[in-house]
């Protein structure tokens, strides 16, 4: 159980990324490549407002969201913005994301950093296995964060709207949605969200320039397996990459981590080419 | 007006040529007495490795600070270029050859590692006839039939095991279980750690490894503690020691650690918490294999000197075990003075032997021992030590 426990935390970090991806699919029809990126300089600014500057947890969770919000916004006007094709917008974001990796290491340095956590850092039995405090917290906040999605894009006319330009854009903006200014605020609340999100993340992970590295892939193959679009499907995909990831490397060794993570993504695709939550709808032309 | 310009880049050379030959004179070095040596080294590397990289190039800069106090190589001054490959061995080779194909063809290449560099620079380095000193051992750098100018400057991964090997005996462990990483180093270590600690009497129960990419090792260690090991052999740096010590402790698995040297050059077990975990439980069982250079030593006047050196030029970003290039300048002033030439060729014959490996004022590693047939550093078991963690101050531990 143990494993267990570790594999759905780990799944829950990239269910985060996912989802910071889905924002933005939704809204734009692209994808952010850098958002892995913006979660890990939410855990850096994490580290200095909660080590260094000794601020209150709560405090923290809103200067990292607005620290983050702000680096997304800018990202947005200089890296999405001007560029007319959604697809060049893949090639912005991943250098955004170069140049976050190197903004990082020069401000932060490329040694690993601690990042506490309030309810402690020693493991505890839960449930028959192991944990650290910080694992079944992640794994809560992915799920409220996909029940609050749910919530918010069926009561709330923003996430009607939301819901409307990914469907057809053209129709919501005739029905008065300005998709531009949504489009907008959907990347930077992504950035929010990766940016209070990092503040669960760091105690899990350290602080480290390579982050944005290790989780942006993974990232990208859960939203893959759990369908683009999909919330449910990023929550369940982040799951099933993290459980393959750590009871491949229990019980058929550490090698085999990846290439069982990709067999398991081919295999979503053969059976259900977009995803597991998403369903292809087929149209006569 | 096209006249003017040209006699004002004419004034602007002679005044330049005048003040580099000055500077020269007053150091005692003729003009045209240079030796030029290259340093590659990762300086804008993603994650630790520019720290590391850093570290290097301080050391070769010290190092030739140092040898032209002395006299310089050969009676010629040392002048030190840096080349920052970005630990890409594109990128490494690009610049190489420039420098190669410019006017002044360097006389030295000093290689900062990793492997990946030097697989890929050591065969233009040899075609160029050029001397080098490489501290990212591949699986034939050591070769000198491949590469008879290359020298490496880091032990060999066997070096590093059968110190591992002596270390254990001396505790009385019967039994280890070893977690490396998947890089060319990590594997290669994990294989021959296995092999000469079988090889010396000492059962390994299993041996893991895991994806540098990765953030939790809780699976490997799980496997292995199901083996009952006496004792666990970790290879790591980074992220990657914090996520195996996490991993222990969430097992509430009470074993002794005994760390391979890129765990000594991880800041994590060198800080204490907020920053690191220096002094917590994390670390209680832990020990690292270093050099003695690494340990301070207040009596150790000629690592200090060349630590002092180092700080005066900058900041010491890693540990001292990243700085061999400080070796490579001495060994190759000893070596010009027995070979009495700065030729190449002459100098790598002058290395071969154990009269200019002893007399060469290194400091990191004490001897090197490079032979006819092996230019691997070879050093002997007690060039190691095991320590606890502490402190690290200007690279070295306290």
């Amino acid at each position: 159980m143990t494993l267990v426990w570790g594999g759905l935390a780990l799944g829950a970090i990239y269910a985060l990324v996912a989802i910071g991806y889905n924002i933005v699919y939704l809204s734009a029809k692209t994808f952010n490549f850098a958002h892995a990126q913006l979660l890990m300089l939410g855990v850096f600014v994490t580290y200095t407002c909660l080590m260094e500057w000794r601020l209150p947890w709560l405090l923290v969770i809103v200067l990292a969201a607005a620290a983050v919000a702000v680096v997304a916004a800018i990202e947005n006007l200089v890296a999405v913005r001007p560029v007319k094709d959604v697809h060049n917008i893949l090639v912005t974001t991943l250098g955004a994301s170069t140049f976050l990796d190197g903004t990082v290491s020069l401000i932060w340095g490329n040694q690993p950093l601690a990042v506490s956590f309030p309810l402690g850092g020693n493991a505890i039995d839960l449930l028959g296995g192991r944990v650290y405090p910080i694992e079944p917290i992640l794994i809560l906040l992915v799920i409220v964060i996909v029940l609050a999605d749910f919530w918010i894009s069926r009561r709330f006319l923003v996430g009607l709207a939301l819901r409307a330009m990914s469907e057809d854009p053209e129709a919501a903006q005739l029905r008065g949605v300005n998709i531009r200014a949504m489009a907008f605020g959907a990347f930077v609340a992504a950035g929010a969200l990766a940016g209070a999100a990092a503040v669960f993340v760091g105690p899990k992970t350290f602080a480290v320039s390579t982050l944005g590295d290790s989780l942006a892939l993974k990232g990208f193959v859960a939203l893959a397996i759990g369908g683009f679009g999909s919330m449910p499907g990023a929550l369940v995909g982040g799951a099933a990459v993290g459980l393959v990831e750590i009871l491949a490397a229990r019980y058929l060794g550490g090698e085999y981590s990846n290439p069982m993570i990709f067999v398991m993504l081919l295999t979503v695709f053969i059976i259900r080419p977009a995803g597991l939550f998403v369903h292809s709808s087929e149209r006569t032309v | 007006m096209k006249r003017r310009q040209l006699i004002k880049a004419a004034a602007t050379f002679a005044t330049a040529a005048t003040l580099s030959t000055t500077a020269l004179i007053s150091t005692g070095f003729a003009a045209d007495d240079v030796f030029r040596v290259v340093v590659l080294g990762g300086l804008s590397a993603k994650g630790i490795l520019a720290d590391n990289s850093s570290t290097s190039v301080l050391a070769a800069q010290a190092g030739a600070e140092i040898v032209n106090k002395n006299g310089g190589i050969g009676g010629k001054k040392v002048v030190v270029e840096v080349l920052d490959d970005q630990a890409n061995p594109t990128v490494a080779v690009t610049k190489l050859r420039e420098a190669i194909n410019s006017s002044s063809k360097p006389d030295a290449v000093l290689n900062s590692g990793p492997s990946t560099i030097a697989e890929a620079t050591l065969p233009i380095i040899n075609q160029a006839g050029i001397l080098s000193f490489n501290i990212g051992p591949t699986k034939t750098s050591w070769d000198a039939a491949k590469f008879p100018l290359n020298f490496d400057l880091s032990p060999a991964p066997a070096n590093y095991a059968s110190g591992f090997l002596d270390y254990i005996k001396v505790k009385g462990y019967k039994s280890v279980g070893i977690i490396h990483g998947n890089s060319a180093y990590g594997e290669a270590l994990g294989t021959l750690m296995e092999k000469t600690v079988s090889e010396g009497g000492v059962t390994v129960t299993a041996k893991e490894g895991y994806d540098y990419s990765a953030l939790d090792m809780t699976p490997q260690l799980d496997k292995i503690k199901s083996t009952n090991p006496e004792a666990l052999i970790v290879d790591g740096y980074g992220s990657v020691v914090g996520y195996v010590l996490q991993g222990i402790q969430k097992l509430g698995w009470d074993i002794p650690l005994l760390g391979d040297n890129s765990i000594a050059a991880t800041g994590l077990i060198s800080k204490t918490p907020p920053d690191g975990v220096l002094g917590t439980d994390a670390v209680k069982n832990l020990v690292m294999q270093v050099f003695s250079s690494t340990k301070y030593d207040p009596d150790a006047t000629g690592v200090n000197e060349a630590v002092a050196t180092m700080k005066s030029l900058g900041p010491i970003k890693a540990s001292l075990i990243l700085a061999y290039n400080y070796d490579a300048l001495a060994l190759m002033a000893a070596a010009a003075e027995a070979a009495g030439s700065t030729d190449a060729k002459a100098m790598a014959a002058a290395l071969e032997t154990d009269a200019v490996t002893t007399a060469a004022k290194t400091e990191i590693l004490k001897k090197y021992n490079f032979s006819k047939e092996s230019h691997a550093a070879n050093p002997s078991n007690d060039s190691f030590a095991f320590i606890a963690p502490s402190e690290l101050k200007d690279g070295q531990y306290q």
